[in-house]
């Protein structure tokens, strides 16, 4: 379980920052939000991924996983998503403003 | 207190001169404002005499920087007397003399201004009583020379000289500063007394030669000694009261002035009279050289001066008690004799209209008088009895003798002396020559006497030439007793000031100068010949230049190709320092942990396969806009699963209703981005990223491993303890979120507002249906039955949202998931009936919503500090609401209100910004000029 | 109230920029009064904050009342309060700047910039580690949005790198803290101070890791080789009051590595995390010393080299933090401090000299005569002596107590020469610039009509005021800031304040 959560992690980190050193900026979004997929999977996985019930409170179980990192990855998510939305949309005005979608604004061959 | 006064005064007179009124012919206006505080200062300084020659050191005190043992810290020793006299006397001659210089057309408060601020810095600089202030007026003297020597800014080698002079003096100023720095810890302290008298510690110490060099370099760019001597020439292009006094009498000075300062404490080890007797005499040597082949008036006076700061360089060097005599001697001869040269120069200059010295002649004709003073001064820049260049340079025989003989450096040093003399002897001829030969015409103006002001400054100056050549012990043997009193720390050798000292070596010496340069004169234009050819193609100058462009070439090369305005190589950089700094600490010292591994079941690992697929499809299908964007979604779906297989609903609930919103947003954006762009990078580099995308995500993929496989123990435990307890809910993750880190949530939302807000800011005034890549593809209507059920769900879809939203506290829900929820419903709304419809049926004004939002959860918070508990203390009771069985309210829930609010405000601003083209409201629009703002 | 003191930094800007959201974008001088307002209520508690952290220990504030390390503290020390001044002086600055005109260049700018403010401060105070990770969010998405306002090419070309960078930045931030908690248990700086200090040793290289991810993110903020790539362009498109504040920005950067290097991973933790800062911050604060003089004097536009100077100046204060020494981390504040006050001073005056140069703006090419050389120029002198480090400026004074306070170190024969070569290519990038702009006029070029009133040259002329007062004023703030330094490296005082007397 570790293993794959570990796997799991990584090959999004890793298209993310493959996505990331492209040239045009939507691959650099799906870079940034495979990124943050990673991420939040990652942040997750610091609760550890051994059994346990769901955080929320019911007769008979004592046994919960860790419920902070999942506070903290809802925050993460919410703000990751802002985070997209805003570049999703500097990235289409930008690309009206300098008439292209090159990250650095202007066709370099 | 009458210290501070005295450097204040030249202050004072630093800003009036920018202030008076500019019409009209200033000139008298501005130099009697400036001279009037200068003759206060000189008045003061004079006044102070009586103390002084008594043997007292007037000093004040006040702490500035005790920590940095930097100290406002003023001190009038003799030596610093006599500097005084000198800076304000000359001073208050140069003002007088500019006066009738300058022409009424120029843009004089800048000049009297930038003067005052030189002569103030250079007073501090000689009284100074703490060296580190010293190094502060020091500094202060390069910056003002620097607007001195580029007055005339229009002119190209002005504004060249004036850089070249700051840049050298200033690296030197920062050497100086390593040194004070050194020096004031080797000696424990920074105030002068206290430096003074360590000097035996000092040159124990094992930083004493590094903290010397510093110090010296210092000196030496200041003085213009050999190899840092280029800068004073270029600073002729200094209109002539400036050369006069900067180059001549004060500013040059600065850097001998602190050999003499310094000399008890550094003087009188071996690398002390090596470095510094080696540089003088080089300096000494070059300078005379070069001055006798100098065509232009001002540039012979400039190496002459360049020759004689090497001579007290070299006095200094010798570090033999009345090597010091001489030294300062010389200062105060040198000083008045120069400061007069410069000064006619100036009149000749002025009156011909030029200083080439093959054009000018036979000025004896025109003008009697001035000659005689230029003549006097000149004979005295030569060292012919009767004159006080005369005493000082047979001390310096005498002195150079008595060195060879005491350090075996015999004939060398004495014949080398006599050499310096006959070279002087031989310009002084050159620079006299141009009075006398030719019949005075052929120049650009006929020339005339010039002013009786213009000359008072010259005459005064030579009486003193001749008043101290002839009658030394009294004129001038008290102040030089004094100052090289101070200098020496200790008690005078014995000296016989007088113009007579007998038939002896150093009086034969002299002789042998004036004869050989009389002889060399007459040969000279042998030696032009020779000169041209032998003169070095090289220049230290020209190096200077070379290293100076080279320099500035590099770096604006290396600039450019750093910051080559690449993203691809910043993130690049970025990822790159990121896998260094996680792989340095792990590598070879991973270990995994003992925690026993979890069980794994083929969904999860079916799972986890789609995902990697979907997230490797992602990346290499990226330019296939529409399908990467399927494959994306995928792996969002894919991952909110995931979260469910953690036990996370919430998490999966949220990832799952951001992923939709996130995918429309995209789908949106993707209008107005282009279909297809060229393929962006070469076969190599994406390779490379490939490498380095690997790389990173084995990283973190370790990391995870490295902590996943070991036991946990973490404040959680508390939280689950007290969710229900103190929290008053059973939904742990959500009381976390708005109670426990409650502002952590605050601040999210905050995010989400202002990202919304940017997403108006990037909007306003653009028209987007202008920019549309192809056609109205989304504006097509959704199919009717679409439209119909969506505005029959609609009602529900909302009430299902806030069902959430109010038992998020104890069950999968809360502000953000009902928040998405409502904007999922609201948006498939607007696909359906498009936004017009909606607008106009449901008024909802997104911008507000967000603000009440952020209120909502802010006032929340703050109703806990009027019950005096701290912000977001939360507080709650329970209730039977019908229909949801019992819910407690808790101002949590109303916090989480909030943060429904808050989301469902910025979503929908966001989507409907981008779904509509025209902006969402008049407050939103862009001011389009600045006419269409507010008038005041 | 003065219980609640500490947090007022975070909610006065944050109340104010709601409210500001709420007033409608046309009633622009409302807008600007409440806006101003707001600042200068703000700049009032930060000098009483300042006031307060001189008196005993740090002060905690617990929010929601629950006990750390369990809920979120915030921590006013010296430092923090430090910065809260710094950063609320400079707003005010900026403000008065911004409400000359260049706030109207789109909607929005004033709720905009108080929630800047909301960011900064909260990051400044914030004892929770995940907690700042929010702030940084907070103040990063409100400058990118004032960083791209106005929307103009070279504004959304630097936008685009610049978020990119930090976005990226961010992940890396949240492996960082992710890896902390799931090595340590906990997000409270205080308590994971502990925690670090008694980690065993199987478990020291992955902190190790965790902590050197981290630095690399407060290094990317704070703009260090070879991760400040971003900053030249983005500062020289901002306009001119934006990129005065952001020059509060770098420092965030700055505060955050020497928070966390003195209190999680000082000088108590395993020798292998306590000197990693050192070893890694030193040599690469010295590159960047070099890096931005060479490319201050390498550009060719004023603003492109006040942003390498500001490169540079980073450089200089991180070096002798980076010993983290009582003496070194003093020196590195006050650096940080002038800094920070000249180079806001600096990107206001570029832009008003650039727009009294017609067509030649900002490069540093032959061109008409400004229209008002001798003010500007005046101004031009004086602020370039400052950030060239000349006397008698807060310049010289810092760079004395940075050479002096790494006088005892193996590291002094680096740091001097850099410190000293800094210098010298200040002054010839800088006197390079003066020179082109005032001194070589083009006679046939003719002067731009444009003329500032005096209240337009107001925020510059006042901040280089402020910049002699803390020259005048070194002595005391020297003792202040000793007194900071001497505070962060003791964590052991600033943990039981958080935590309670429980060793």
């Amino acid at each position: 379980m570790e293993a794959l959560m570990a796997v799991a992690v990584g090959a999004l980190v890793a298209c993310g920052v493959y996505l990331l050193l492209r040239a045009r900026t939507y691959p650099v979004i799906l870079g940034i939000m495979l990124l943050g997929y990673g991420v939040n999977l990652f942040l997750v996985g610091m609760g550890r991924v051994g059994a346990g019930a769901a955080p929320i409170l019911t007769e008979g179980t004592s046994d919960y996983v860790d419920p902070l990192p999942h506070a903290l990855v809802l925050t993460a998510i919410v703000i990751g998503f802002g985070m997209a939305a805003f570049i999703v949309v500097l990235a289409l005005r930008t690309r009206i403003a300098t008439d292209t979608d090159h990250v650095d604004g202007e066709e370099v061959l | 207190m009458t210290l501070f006064l005295t450097v204040l005064l030249p202050f004072l007179a630093v800003l009036p001169p920018l202030l008076v009124r500019r019409h009209g012919d200033q000139r008298s206006r501005l130099a009697g404002l400036c001279a009037i505080p200068t003759a206060a200062a000189l008045a003061l300084v004079v006044a102070a005499a009586r103390d002084v020659f008594a043997g007292a050191v007037p000093q004040a005190s006040v702490a500035w920087i005790p920590s940095l043992g930097l100290h406002a810290t003023l001190r009038m020793d003799g030596y610093a007397w006599v500097f005084a006299c000198l800076v304000l006397g000359i001073g208050l001659l140069i003002l007088l003399y500019a006066r009738y210089y300058l022409s009424a057309r120029e843009d004089l408060p800048r000049f009297f201004s930038a003067i005052m601020l030189f002569m103030g810095s250079m007073l501090g600089l000689v009284l100074a009583g703490n060296i580190i202030l010293l190094v502060v007026f020091w500094e202060l003297t390069s910056l003002s020379s620097f607007l001195l020597i580029g007055y005339w800014r229009h002119d190209e080698d002005a504004r060249a000289g004036a850089r070249m002079a700051l840049i050298v003096t200033g690296v030197g100023g920062l050497a100086l500063l390593g040194g004070v720095l050194l020096l004031g810890a080797i000696a424990g302290s920074h105030e002068l007394s206290a430096v003074l008298a360590a000097a035996g510690s000092v040159q124990q110490h094992p930083l004493y030669v590094p903290m010397l060099v510093l110090v010296l370099l210092g000196a030496f760019t200041k003085s213009a000694q050999f190899p840092f001597h280029f800068w004073l020439p270029r600073a002729m292009a200094a209109p002539t009261p400036v050369s006069a006094y900067l180059h001549s009498a004060t500013m040059v000075k600065a850097g001998v002035f602190l050999l003499g300062r310094l000399h008890p404490v550094l003087s009188g080890t071996p690398e002390w009279f090596y470095i510094v007797s080696i540089t003088g005499m080089a300096t000494l040597l070059l300078g005379a050289y070069r001055a006798m082949f100098a065509h232009d008036l001002k540039g012979l006076l400039a190496f002459s001066t360049v020759s004689h700061l090497g001579l007290i360089t070299l006095l200094f060097g010798f570090s033999s008690p009345l090597g010091a005599v001489a030294a300062v001697f010389h200062i105060m001869n040198h000083a008045t004799f120069k400061a007069s040269l410069f000064m006619a120069a100036g009149i000749i200059d002025h009156e011909t209209g030029t200083r080439d010295m093959r054009i000018l002649n036979g000025l004896w004709r025109h003008m009697p008088y001035t000659t005689a003073l230029a003549v006097l001064a000149a004979a005295a820049m030569a060292g012919v009895p009767l004159l006080n260049g005369f005493l000082s340079k047979e001390m310096f025989f005498a002195e150079s003798l008595f060195i060879a003989e005491m350090r075996g450096l015999r004939p060398i040093e004495p014949v080398l002396a006599v050499v310096a003399g006959i070279f002087s002897v031989a310009y002084s001829l050159r620079f006299i020559r141009i009075f006398f030969r030719g019949s005075g015409t052929g120049m650009p103006r006929a020339p005339q006497e010039p002013p009786r002001f213009m000359r008072i400054p010259v005459e005064v100056l030579v009486l003193v030439v001749v008043l101290v050549g002839i009658l030394p012990g009294l004129v001038i043997g008290p102040s030089l007793a004094i100052g090289a009193r101070a200098v020496l720390g200790g008690d005078l050798p014995y000296y016989h000031l007088t113009m007579w000292h007998g038939l002896n070596l150093p009086l034969l010496m002299s002789v042998i100068a004036l004869a050989g340069g009389t002889l060399l004169f007459l040969v000279r234009r042998k030696l032009y010949a020779v000169y041209g050819r032998v003169h070095p193609p090289v220049t230290i100058e020209a190096g200077y230049q070379g290293v100076a462009r080279a320099a500035s070439a590099g770096a604006a090369w290396l600039t450019g190709t750093l910051d080559n305005g690449s993203l691809q190589r910043y993130v690049l950089l970025l990822v790159g320092m990121a896998l260094l700094a996680g792989a340095v600490p792990v590598i070879g010292r991973f270990s995994a942990g003992a925690l026993p591994r979890t069980p794994v079941d083929a969904v999860t690992v079916a799972g986890t396969l789609m995902l990697v697929t979907a997230a490797v499809a992602t990346a290499a299908l990226h330019r296939h806009r529409l399908v990467a964007l399927i494959a994306i979604s995928a792996v969002g779906v894919i991952v909110s699963a995931g979260f469910v297989r953690l036990a996370a609903p919430d998490l999966a609930l949220t990832q799952l209703l951001v992923e939709i919103v996130t995918i429309l947003l995209v789908l949106l954006a993707l209008d107005y981005l282009p279909r297809r762009s060229p393929p962006d990078t070469r076969a190599a580099s994406r390779v490379r990223d490939i490498g380095i995308a690997a790389a990173a995500g084995a990283g973190v993929a370790a990391l995870a491993w490295g902590v996943l496989t070991r036991p946990a123990d973490s404040i959680s435990r508390y939280f689950i303890e007290q969710s229900k307890p103190a929290g008053g809910g059973t939904n742990i993750v959500n009381v976390i979120l708005v109670d426990f880190r409650g502002f952590d949530t605050l601040g999210e939302i905050a995010v989400l507002g202002i990202a919304a807000l940017g997403v108006v800011l990037l909007l306003s005034g653009v028209d987007l249906t202008a920019s549309r890549q192809h056609g109205e593809v989304a504006r097509d209507r959704a199919p009717l039955f679409l439209t119909m059920i969506t505005r029959a769900l609609l009602p529900f879809a909302l009430l299902f949202a806030l069902f959430l939203l109010l038992r998020g506290h104890n069950l999968p829900g809360g502000g953000f998931i009902a928040g998405l929820m409502a904007a999922v419903a609201l948006i498939l709304h607007y696909v359906a009936s498009g936004t017009h419809w909606t607008e106009s049926r449901l008024r909802l004004r997104y911008r507000p919503l967000i603000a009440i939002g952020l209120l909502t959860a802010l006032a929340t918070g703050l109703g806990a500090l009027a019950f005096g508990h701290p912000f977001l203390s939360a507080t709650f009771t329970y209730v039977d609401l019908p229909g949801f069985g019992e819910i407690e309210l808790a101002t949590a829930l109303v916090f989480d209100v909030g943060v429904f609010l808050t989301v469902v405000g910025a979503v929908m601003l966001m989507l409907s910004r981008l779904g509509e083209p025209v902006p969402e409201s008049p407050a939103d629009a862009a001011f389009p000029t600045e006419a269409a703002a507010w008038k005041p | 109230m003065s219980g609640h003191l500490t947090i007022l930094p975070v909610l006065l800007p944050f109340a104010t920029g709601v409210l500001l959201l709420l007033v409608p974008g046309r009633s622009l001088r409302l807008q600007r009064a409440i806006g101003l307002a707001g600042v200068l209520l703000l700049l009032g508690v930060a000098a009483a904050l300042l006031a307060v952290s001189t008196q005993g220990g740090p002060r905690v504030y617990h929010l929601g009342g629950w006990p750390a390390p369990f809920g979120i503290v915030l921590v006013l020390d010296r430092l923090s309060a430090l910065m809260l001044a710094l950063t609320a002086a400079i707003a005010l600055f900026s403000l008065l700047q911004a409400v000359q005109g260049q706030d109207r260049s789109g909607p929005l700018y004033h709720p905009l910039f108080q929630l800047q403010l909301v960011g900064l401060n909260g990051a400044f105070l914030t004892g929770d580690l995940f907690n700042l990770f929010v702030f940084f969010e907070i103040l990063l998405i409100a400058s990118y949005c004032l960083l791209v306002y106005g929307s103009t090419a070279p504004r959304l070309r630097a936008g685009v790198h610049y978020v990119v960078l930090n976005l990226a930045g961010s992940s890396l931030f949240l492996i960082a803290v992710g890896t902390l908690y799931g090595m340590t248990g906990t997000l409270n700086m205080a308590d994971m101070a502990r925690k670090v200090a008694a980690v065993p040793a199987a478990d020291v290289p992955l902190l190790h890791a965790a902590a050197l991810l981290l630095l690399m993110v407060f290094a990317l903020k704070a703009a260090v080789a070879p991760l400040y790539f971003w900053l030249p362009s983005a500062y020289a498109a901002a306009s001119a009051p934006v990129a005065a504040l952001f020059a509060i920005m770098t420092k965030v950067g700055v505060y955050a590595i020497v928070r966390v290097y003195t209190l999680v991973f000082g000088a108590a933790a395993d020798p292998a995390l306590g000197g990693l800062a050192t070893r890694w911050l030193l040599p690469i604060s010295l590159i960047t010393i070099l890096l931005g003089m060479l490319g201050a004097v390498g550009v060719r536009e004023l603003r492109r080299m006040q942003g390498y100077l500001l490169i540079g100046s980073i450089g200089i204060m991180l070096a002798p933090i980076a010993l983290f020494s009582a003496g070194g981390i003093s020196a590195g504040l006050y650096y940080l401090v002038h800094s920070t006050i000249v180079m806001a001073a600096m990107f206001l005056l570029s832009d008003l000299i650039a727009k009294q140069r017609g067509g030649k703006d900002d490069l540093l090419v032959q061109g008409p005569a400004v229209t008002q050389a001798g003010a500007l120029g005046l101004l031009f002198f004086v602020g370039a002596i400052a950030v060239a480090g000349l006397p008698p400026f807060s310049g010289f004074v810092g760079k004395a107590l940075i050479l002096s306070a790494v006088r005892p170190t193996g590291w002094m024969p680096w740091i001097w020469s850099l410190v000293l070569v800094s210098g010298l290519l200040a002054i010839a990038a800088l006197s390079r610039a003066g020179i082109r702009i005032f001194w070589d006029v083009d006679a046939d070029d003719a002067p731009v009509a444009v003329r500032w009133r005096l209240l337009e040259l107001g925020p510059t002329v006042a901040l280089l005021a402020l910049v002699l007062g803390i020259t005048v004023l070194a002595g005391p703030i020297t003792l202040f800031l000793d007194a900071a330094a001497e505070q962060l490296l003791v964590p052991g005082e600033y943990v039981r304040a958080v935590l309670g007397g429980a060793p």
